[in-house]
């Protein structure tokens, strides 16, 4: 077992022992997001990469600029499926920021010249 | 801003029309699939015009389109917030920027669902003359240049020919239909919705709501949640996680009879489901009906890698000890 690897388990187990518990309300009450996650033997490993894809996601926020306590929040709102599908993609996606709606000349032509519908 | 371009441009006329029978010729379906579709068959049921003019507008700043443009949805669906507060929540300063899945994410915390629409022309102009402003992520740019910015279209103009957007620092942007789907479509047409949680969307899937539900509930408010599933299962009374989630929302106020009460409608119509024999077995345990609860759980089927036989076995064995049956 090399030690970037134990690092990893040991931060999973660190997040896990924290929210674990409050992932259902009560301990074997079974919660929504199980139900509507396809219940398959999926769930388990599912489950391991979201604990582990979360705290990659606030990482990587944390080295974009915001302080831990945003970027645990703002991870915290995410759905396991939204934050498997952002962890290690967090420069490829889109930010949309610009508002300057700067209609280039080709855009422009097809509406002025020729159809608008 | 479209007159000034008009003026910019008029000499330009000859080599545009030029290129415009060149592009003409290349097709312009390719370019603007959904318009033209729209021109053979228009949403059934939709009227050609429709505006949501109480919409509020907030005029962004420097790249924070994202911030402004949820600000105008969550205000619509009733929460009193501003685009500077928002900033801390999806603008992200190292992409000078917003992430699609954090619009997404930020109005849970406020209560509101975030229902993600299918990529569909049609859905969007459903939601719109449904009442529903729809978020939409653009690249303003061509070819190379891309310039993704968030705007809310709040409302459209067939036979003119254009759609209304609140955008950028434009309060009432009329863009034409063709020129909005070649920006839109570069974000593979995704769109949101900002809903109030006892909302259902006029396009809605049931499974698509429900996921929406889940993740508002990790981090609202109970009541807002509450609310969320209660009306989910009267629009759905067959699902199973929404009478799933309506009834924990019940456990987590302390109204048992009411929990056990929907987890049985539920088990009626869903005998086999295993989560719902387990926790209305656990409800009924706690509301001392421990004999009943054994009855129940013996029913459970639980197969080799099934994710609820961990969550059974624990129930199982909570019934057994309260009925000082521990092995």
């Amino acid at each position: 077992m090399n030690s970037a690897f134990k690092k990893l388990l040991c931060r999973f187990l660190a997040v896990a022992l924290i929210t674990l518990p409050f992932q259902t309300g009560q301990a074997s009450m079974i919660g929504t997001e199980q139900v509507t996650a396809a219940a398959t033997v999926q769930a388990d490993r599912n489950l391991v990469s979201s604990y582990l894809s979360r705290s990659q996601t606030v990482n990587e926020f944390q080295a974009l600029g915001l302080d831990a306590q945003d970027a645990r929040d703002r991870v915290a709102s995410m759905s396991d499926e939204e934050v498997r599908g952002l962890a290690g993609q967090i420069n490829a996606v889109p930010a949309g920021g610009d508002g300057l709606v700067v209609l280039i000349l080709v855009v422009f032509f097809i509406w002025y010249f020729a159809f608008r519908r | 801003m479209m007159p000034d371009f008009q003026a910019w441009f008029a000499g330009a006329r000859l080599t545009a029309g030029a290129f415009l029978l060149l592009a003409g010729l290349s097709g312009c379906a390719a370019l603007v699939p959904q318009t033209m579709s729209l021109r053979d068959a228009w949403p059934q049921g939709v009227a050609e015009r429709s505006e949501l003019r109480e919409v509020p507008f907030f005029a962004q700043r420097e790249y924070q389109c994202g911030p402004a443009a949820l600000a105008t949805t969550l205000v619509h669906a009733g929460t009193a917030v501003t685009p500077d507060e928002l900033v801390k929540r999806v603008y992200l300063p190292g992409r000078e920027g917003s992430l699609q899945v954090e619009m997404l994410a930020a109005p849970r915390r406020y209560g509101k669902l975030s229902y993600p629409l299918a990529p569909r022309f049609d859905d969007l102009l459903r939601e719109v003359a449904a009442g529903n402003p729809v978020l939409v992520l653009q690249d303003t740019g061509v070819g190379f240049i891309t310039n993704w910015h968030y705007a809310v279209v709040v409302g459209f103009d067939y036979p003119a020919g254009e759609l209304h957007l609140r955008s950028g620092e434009t309060r009432r942007l009329a863009v034409p239909f063709t020129v909005f789907e070649y920006t839109w479509k570069k974000s593979n047409y995704w769109a949101m919705l900002t809903l109030p949680p006892d909302r259902i969307a006029a396009t809605a899937s049931e499974t698509v709501h429900l996921a929406a539900v889940a993740a508002m509930e990790r981090v609202a408010a109970p009541d807002a949640s509450f609310a969320a599933y209660a009306a989910a299962l009267q629009r759905w009374p067959d699902n199973v996680a929404a009478g799933i989630g309506l009834a924990h929302r019940h456990y987590a106020r302390g109204e048992l009879e009411q929990a056990a009460a929907v987890l049985r409608r539920t088990h009626a119509r869903h005998p086999q489901a295993v989560a719902v024999i387990n926790n209305l077995a656990h409800t009924l345990s706690d509301l001392q009906r421990n004999e009943e609860a054994l009855a129940l759980i013996e029913q459970a089927a639980t197969p080799a890698g099934s994710p609820y036989a961990a969550a059974v076995r624990e129930t199982r064995a909570l019934i057994l000890h309260r009925l000082g049956r521990d092995s």
